[in-house]
């Protein structure tokens, strides 16, 4: 793994900016590769023995991602919705699997550690590089039982809307009243659709053909 | 480390080959390593295929023999069998665990709703040697991640034949095991007594209900209160169905006194079937009605005293979507008598299992 300020700077670059969550991130992510002993989770082979839950979608959580290689579209960065600062790091092979939330007490402390910055935004960034991991993060040694349809790899699951022809994949469909639905039709839309869009001519972009792009390993 | 107790078609599977020839053969059994202070667990695990690089690993961890299992094309190690097993068992609604622990794979809710479990093939798939599923009852309301079933190959190796067998007779059947999800609905609720009616006693039927539909994310829309009069019952009844509404409940006047005339104001509202009794205590005088796909549940006075009662077992099939018929309502005896505990356990005792 690299060192912390590369890949702090690596971190700020792809999130878009260096704040404090891009510090507290990285040290997290590094601190739970550590925990579940894994050196190297961007390459082959560890790529495929991690997935990290993480809590929150906040500037950490691209720290995160970025540190441990995990993306939503490999399947190993799962999004648990609980608004807390906090993520789970979980080795696939050994099952070993930390939490580790961010403590409250590291944002009272950040004035101690970095006494000469006034500026708070700053001070934070700093205070966080310093600060002693036990004041910065809580860790909680975790059982995660990861079900099957979560897991990365190929779709083992598929099923058809009897409602909206949809193919729903992963085990999301909802069995309700005597058919397969999507969730959209069984729950509600998180949308309002206000027109159907079938019969508009979309104009393509012309494609500049470059070297093929080849994914390092198979899904 | 070994089963003490090797099925017949494991003799000839295990065999104990110097850690060096071990490269591309499977593992037999767990191999732990214990790090003081650090960890504690598997580092490799049965059904690991050996690659050169583990060797290094291996002897460090003090293996100089290991048992690799040499299976034949027709033998499944467990855990491979099982993920075959889970597969075929679990239907919508239903997931399971990715990696089998000690064998087993445990299905699980993937939302919440109502289990439904087709027993016949259940213990069908039971009667097939080496393999088994055991799970919790039928129709039990049931949460997101809660445990339904657990799977195993019993052996830890399984004829493939069999395993086919078991699969076959699981995805015929399918699906053995599915979670139907809740409809929420919005009920209204028509409470009858004349002595609530004219303020004698206050209604405590209204938080009871509320709190029961809450419990599956549906909500009461609006509560009435009716003296024991046969004609308003009925015009009310009818007044509420002509507004669409997804579940109507009345409480009280389920007996046999002349005063107790909701079930005949139901009747009169015009519906299209009416079961009224049920082999259940509490809750013999339930009455379950329905017009057109509405249902219609009569609750007797027991649902005032006793925590749990017939209510508790129809309302989450209603809820499912079902229209249990006469048969279901005398399926329920078997399983129909609450036990009166001091401390109400329900779900986790055997009302309404059956």
């Amino acid at each position: 793994m690299q060192d912390f300020e590369t890949l702090l700077k690596g971190s700020a670059k792809a999130h878009g900016h260096l704040c404090p969550g891009q510090v507290v991130g990285v040290r997290m992510a590094m601190l739970g590769c550590e925990l579940i002993e894994l050196d190297n989770p961007r390459q082959l082979p560890q790529i495929k023995k991690i997935i990290v839950y993480v809590e929150i979608d906040r500037c950490a959580t691209d720290a995160i991602a970025y540190v441990t290689g995990v993306k939503l579209g490999r399947r190993s960065l799962k999004f648990i919705d609980n608004g807390i600062m906090a993520a789970t790091f979980v080795n696939l092979e050994t099952d070993q699997a930390f939490r580790i939330r961010s403590t409250e007490k590291s944002r009272e402390l950040a004035a101690e550690y970095a006494p000469e910055i006034k500026d708070k935004h700053l001070q934070q960034l700093e205070a966080y590089k310093r600060m002693p991991t036990n004041f910065l993060f809580k860790i909680q040694t975790v059982d995660v039982k990861i079900l099957i349809h979560n897991m990365p790899g190929p779709t083992r699951f598929k099923a058809t809307c009897q409602n909206c022809d949809t193919v729903v994949r992963d085990k999301k469909e909802v069995y309700q009243n005597g058919k397969i639905l999507c969730r959209s039709c069984a729950f509600g839309a998180y949308y309002r659709l206000l027109e159907e869009k079938n019969d508009v001519n979309i104009k393509l972009q012309k494609t500049v053909s470059h070297k093929p792009l080849i994914r390092e390993t198979p899904c | 480390m070994l089963k003490q107790h090797e099925h017949p078609c494991e003799k000839d599977c295990f065999q104990k080959i110097r850690v060096e020839n071990a490269v591309g053969l499977t593992l037999g059994h767990d191999i732990t390593e214990v790090r003081p202070g650090e960890y504690k667990g598997p580092s490799f695990r049965k059904g690991y295929k050996v690659q050169e690089g583990d060797l290094c690993h291996l002897m460090r961890l003090g293996k100089r023999h290991l048992y690799v299992l040499d299976l034949n094309e027709n033998q499944v190690h467990e855990d491979e069998a099982v993920i075959e097993l889970a597969n075929a068992l679990a239907g919508p609604g239903v997931t399971f665990e990715a990696r089998p622990r000690e064998g087993k794979i445990q299905l699980i809710a993937a939302y919440d709703g109502l289990l439904k479990v087709q027993v016949d093939p259940l213990t069908e798939f039971n009667l097939i040697p080496d393999v088994m599923c055991a799970s919790i009852h039928n129709n039990t309301p049931v949460k997101k991640g809660h445990r339904l079933a657990g799977t195993r190959a019993i052996p830890l190796v399984i004829e493939r034949d069999i395993l086919d067998q078991a699969v076959s007779l699981a995805t015929t059947s399918f699906p053995v095991f599915a979670v139907k999800a809740f409809n929420t609905v919005s009920a209204r609720l028509i409470i009858t007594g004349n002595e609530i009616y004219e303020g004698l006693i206050e209604d405590r039927f209204e938080a009871i209900i509320a709190r029961k539909l809450a419990a599956y994310g549906s909500t009461l829309a609006e509560t009435v209160i009716l003296p024991d009069d046969q004609n308003q019952i009925s015009s009310t009844v009818r007044q509420f169905l002509e507004m669409g509404t997804d579940l109507i409940v009345t409480t009280g006047g389920m007996s046999v006194d002349p005063d107790d005339v909701t079930r005949l104001g139901i009747r009169g509202a015009g519906v299209d079937r009416v079961h009224y009794g049920a082999a259940v205590l509490p809750g013999a005088m339930f009455l379950l009605a329905y017009k057109g796909d509405t249902p219609i549940v009569g609750i007797p006075a027991c649902g005032l005293y006793h925590p749990t009662t017939i209510f508790d077992l129809i309302l989450p099939r209603l809820l499912a979507g079902e229209q249990p018929n006469a048969r279901d309502m005398a399926h329920l005896a078997h399983g129909g008598l609450c036990l009166d505990c001091e401390t109400c356990r329900y779900p986790a005792c055997s009302f309404g299992k059956s």
